[in-house]
């Protein structure tokens, strides 16, 4: 698989991003000058072994960490220079995250879990919340689950909604960390498909995982080792 | 319709009841415990302040031998005095079920038009009718008279009137009658005269002016003071003494008011207690939301978002528990304040507690949480959503904290090696939870300390300073040596000593006579008193006017020092007398001289009091005595106008101290309890926090006895801890509250070594305080299933 040229101006960048770590046990480097850039639309696939630093750059992408070295460019922002006060809210706009564990809010409702985004980054008037949150809930194919807590929920069902809510807020990228790695192959592949899916509308799609299976959704593919890209 | 997040807040209170219970329990209890000593202290100063400026209390009071019409004119027309009245008062005895007691009765001429110093009008008639008696409110129950009920009343050499009690009244300058064992009668001149009583007045109360209202200077005051006295020594009349008070106010509200203050300061340690209690809880509950505050950065919250929601918890949690705790609070207050109100003679009744107190509570219930809750919510929230996301519970920091306790130790089981090091693992949480446990434990034993110096010191006044068992007063005085004769032949009667005494006034060199005191006179080789002097020597023999003052009436009197030469009126009489010695004798305000120098002084030998001790120690033997005592003494001609015993008069003396030992017992109490939630509370959160770790253990083959063993000893090692840190805590506490106490209410002993069986006691209750607190967690713990527990991320 080639890199997209799609779209001419790349949505995401990163130029010479590095991340050192430091633990008791010494520093060590998760990311080691790594130079990419996906455009917009494209559903990209990392790849890698674990401990590869595919989390990593997902977390320097959606500024949950910052980078050692180097810039991340995400549309017009500056991710790597954005102050700690403005990231959660540039984060809640620009960026949805889905999570392996999908980390529902375990006493909020399917739908009040999709509302919880637009609550934190006023994006919606109050009253539109709940009917956005239904519609988003209907096109994943859990609307009848709305007013489910999440513990009542199949897996595939939860990440639905996890989806749901990383959509909530109509982000410029939808980052997603292993999303198929608690679920079961048949799910996996729905859920892979339903990315593929968002890509195809326009949605900006970056996913890690280490299943190979992955593949054949993606519009491009990134393998890590050691922290280096060594095949984009 | 409410927005997600705040339905998430109160659903996650609702999910875990238990702890939002105990964090409203822990402001509860931080909130009652202050609240009501607020409460109280507000009552009290609200009724002594203002309930006493309200009765226009007299600026200054002469004792003279009598005041006529034409001398009352006289004195309300000098230029200074805004009001003058004059009043009898006059000694009698009550018969009370059989018994002679003392009494006071008071009348004017016109009770009902009185402007200064008036009495409180409660029930009945008023002012008293010809014929019958008000009766005194504080008096009621020593005369075990109401309203109704017929009142035995004799004055000296006079045949006892049956008055029935027409009225209740309330004499806010008065001591309590209960206290005094003085029954307080209001009765019209008439009646007094009816009785055989004089009807001319004895006592001159004045308003000094300033301007259109009363004078509250001290010095303008006196200054008028010493200009009516000499009025009424021009008139050719004689001023016994008299007593110039602090203006506005009551001559206990400063006593009262360093009472209420020490047991505010244990308020105020119990709602700094609550405050650690709530830090603990809510850092609890962050602990346990750690990874949805990750989820919710992710997702677009800022950190003052989130800290925003849990910090609102905290605001809603203190103001369900000041909704329970206000009323509870107003209502052990009230209680409270109707007791320290009572001793002063004052009542709260129908009186509100004022809204400040109020919204102070409400303010502080409110924040409390909010405060506490800050420190916890913004380390919480200020994780990063990396770190949020990757908890594990403990972290290898927290491991590193406790893993040096007992390291490289040998011979130590493994599971409590576990223990020990996991107790110190989280070392803030484990200071305040030490603190909290600690300080109820040095509250408890300072209150201990406090109630053995209180015993201690009373026994003292009972048992070492005084040699005797029970006086008898009679109606009129007699010989000494027959009435010691007579007392003496009575079987069980060891010692018996004839006493006199008078009223006397240091004569200042402006011709002032104030603070007049108690003058004692005995033999001075008495073997009924053993006072310790403090300074000087005791009274001789040599006939010379010799004082031994007790140390209480120095320090209201400083210029009896020993050495000082004093001119003292006694019987309107100046007299001078020197100061030999300082002694050690209890609360009262007294003097002591030889009883032959006395009775020079006063020109009468005769005496009207005997001092026995008996042979028999127990309280049935000396009764029956007291009453064989009173049957021959009758019998022989020597009418008693009272009796009574000393084992009685300590006991109502040591229970009124004890109160305050014992609501700082209750604070104490109220201290443990919020040292158990504490240490329940640290021990819920070390067990969610080591689920993963508790899970390896069991999956390694760790037993429940095992796991019950570990979370009960981590428990055990706190609660030791804290009972090691309570001892020396404790004792400046008690030094402290002994100083304290001595100052406002009883000189008490205090030391620097703690009661032994306290500290035992202490260590049973933490023990058990350990064993309880920890009996929950242990039994959670136990529940976990190693693949929850591996699963628990």
């Amino acid at each position: 698989m080639t890199p997209t040229t799609q779209n001419a101006a790349p949505l995401i960048s990163l130029r010479g991003v590095s991340k050192d770590y430091v633990t008791p046990g010494g520093s060590f480097t998760a990311l080691n000058d790594v130079t990419l850039s996906f455009p917009r639309g494209g559903f990209i696939v990392v790849l890698g072994e674990s401990g590869s630093g595919k989390s990593t750059l997902l977390s320097v992408l959606s500024g949950v960490d910052r980078p050692t070295r180097g810039e991340v460019q995400v549309g017009a922002t500056a991710v790597h220079a954005l102050a700690e006060r403005d990231i959660s809210a540039w984060r809640g706009r620009a960026v949805g995250i889905v999570f392996q564990f999908f980390q529902l809010l375990p006493t909020l409702t399917a739908a009040e879990n999709v509302m919880l985004p637009m609550d934190f980054c006023d994006r919606w008037p109050s009253h539109e919340r709940r009917s956005r949150a239904m519609a988003l809930l209907a096109r994943l194919g859990v609307a009848d689950q709305a007013d489910k807590l999440p513990s009542t929920l199949s897996g595939g069902q939860q990440q639905r909604v996890a989806i749901a809510r990383a959509l909530a807020n109509e982000p410029e990228v939808l980052l997603a960390d292993e999303p198929t790695g608690n679920l079961d192959s048949k799910t996996s592949a729905s859920i892979l498909e339903l990315f593929a899916e968002l890509s195809r509308e326009g949605q900006t799609v970056v996913m890690v995982t280490h299943a190979e299976g992955a593949r054949r959704y993606a519009s491009q593919i990134v393998t890590l080792a050691d922290g280096r890209v060594v095949a984009a | 319709m409410i927005a997600p997040r705040w339905r998430k807040v109160l659903r996650d209170l609702w999910l875990h009841k238990p702890r939002t219970a105990l964090v409203v329990l822990a402001i509860v209890i931080g909130i009652t415990g202050a609240g009501a000593v607020l409460d109280a202290w507000s009552l009290v100063r609200l009724v002594t302040r203002d309930g006493y400026l309200a009765t226009n209390p007299a600026s200054a009071t002469l004792r003279v031998d009598s005041v006529d019409a034409a001398l009352l004119a006289q004195v309300r027309a000098l230029p200074m005095i805004r009001n003058a009245e004059a009043r009898r008062t006059t000694r009698s005895a009550a018969i009370v079920n059989g018994a002679v007691v003392s009494a006071l009765l008071f009348s004017s001429a016109d009770v009902s038009a009185s402007t200064v110093a008036t009495v409180v009008h409660e029930q009945g008639s008023w002012p008293p009718a010809d014929g019958s008696v008000v009766i005194e409110h504080s008096s009621m129950s020593f005369a075990s008279a109401g309203m109704g009920d017929t009142l035995t009343l004799q004055l000296e050499g006079n045949a006892p009137a049956r008055l029935r009690v027409a009225g209740v009244a309330r004499d806010q300058g008065l001591a309590p009658g209960w206290m005094d064992h003085e029954v307080y009668v209001f009765v019209s001149p008439r009646t007094l005269a009816a009785m055989g009583g004089k009807a001319s007045f004895n006592q001159l109360q004045i308003v000094v002016r300033d301007g259109n209202g009363a004078s509250f200077d001290r010095e303008v005051n006196r200054r008028a003071a010493v200009e009516v006295k000499a009025l009424v020594e021009r008139a050719g009349h004689t001023v016994l003494d008299v007593d110039v008070p602090i203006p506005g106010r009551h001559m206990h509200a400063a006593q009262m008011d360093s009472l209420l203050m020490i047991k505010g300061a244990f308020g105020v340690l119990m709602l700094i207690l609550s405050g650690f209690l709530v830090v603990n809880l809510m850092a609890a509950m962050l602990t346990g939301q750690v990874r949805e505050i990750g989820v919710m950065k992710s997702i677009g919250a800022r950190t003052s978002q989130i800290a925003v929601m849990y910090l609102a918890v905290a605001f809603a949690l203190g103001v369900i528990a000041c909704v329970i705790a206000i009323p509870l609070a107003a209502f052990v207050g009230r209680w409270y304040a109707e007791f320290a109100a009572s001793l002063l003679n004052f009542s709260v009744d129908g009186v509100p507690i004022p809204t400040r107190a109020i919204v102070l509570q409400l303010v502080v219930g409110a924040l409390l949480p909010v405060v506490a809750a800050a420190f916890p919510v913004m380390r919480g929230c200020g994780i990063s959503v990396g770190e949020s996301l990757r908890d594990l519970g403990m972290s290898p920091r927290d491991a590193g904290a406790g893993g040096g306790v007992l390291r490289g130790a040998s011979g130590v089981a493994r599971p409590l090696l576990l223990s020990l090091r996991n107790a110190f693992r989280k070392r803030q949480r484990m200071a305040f939870t030490l603190l909290t446990l600690a300080m109820g434990g040095a509250v408890f034993l300072a209150a201990l300390d406090l109630r053995a110096g209180i015993r201690g010191s009373v026994g003292l006044i009972y048992d070492e300073y005084n040699k005797f068992d029970l006086t008898i007063r009679f109606t009129k005085s007699h010989a000494a040596d027959s009435i010691e004769h007579a007392a003496a032949r009575v079987a069980g009667v060891e010692t018996v000593e004839a006493w006199t005494g008078a009223r006397a006034a240091v004569d200042h060199s402006d011709g002032m006579l104030e603070g007049s005191f108690a003058l004692t006179a005995f033999n001075p080789a008495t073997k009924l008193v053993a006072y310790p002097l403090e300074g000087g020597r005791w009274l001789s023999d040599s006939g010379a006017n010799e004082l031994v003052v007790s140390k209480a009436l120095l320090l209201t009197e400083p210029s009896l020092a020993v050495g000082s030469d004093v001119s003292l009126v006694i019987n309107g009489q100046s007299t001078k007398w020197h100061v030999v010695g300082a002694a050690v004798s209890g609360p009262s305000v007294t003097a002591y001289a030889s009883r032959a120098t006395l009775s020079r002084v006063l020109g009468d030998s005769l005496a009207r009091t005997i001092v026995v001790r008996t042979k028999a120690k127990d309280g049935a033997a000396q009764s029956e005595l007291i009453q064989r005592l009173r049957d021959s003494l009758e019998h022989d001609g020597f009418d008693v106008e009272s009796s009574q015993l000393m084992q009685v008069n300590r006991v109502v003396v040591e229970d009124h101290l004890l109160m305050v030992a014992g609501f700082l017992l209750v604070m104490a109490q109220l201290t443990v309890v919020v040292g158990g939630l504490g240490l329940a509370s640290t021990m819920s959160l070390s067990i969610l926090e080591r689920t993963r770790e508790i899970g390896v253990l069991r999956a390694i083959g760790a037993r429940h006895s095992s796991i019950l063993a570990m979370v009960q000893i981590e428990g055990l090692v706190i609660s030791v801890c804290s009972w090691l840190l309570a001892i020396p805590l404790s004792l400046p506490i008690s030094v402290a509250l002994g100083n304290a106490f001595g100052k406002v209410m009883f000189p008490v002993a205090t030391s620097w070594v703690p009661v032994w069986s306290g500290v035992a006691i202490w260590f049973g209750v933490v023990i058990l305080v350990s064993v309880v607190a920890c009996a929950w967690p242990a039994w959670r713990a136990t529940r976990i299933t190693t693949a929850a527990a591996l699963a628990y991320e």
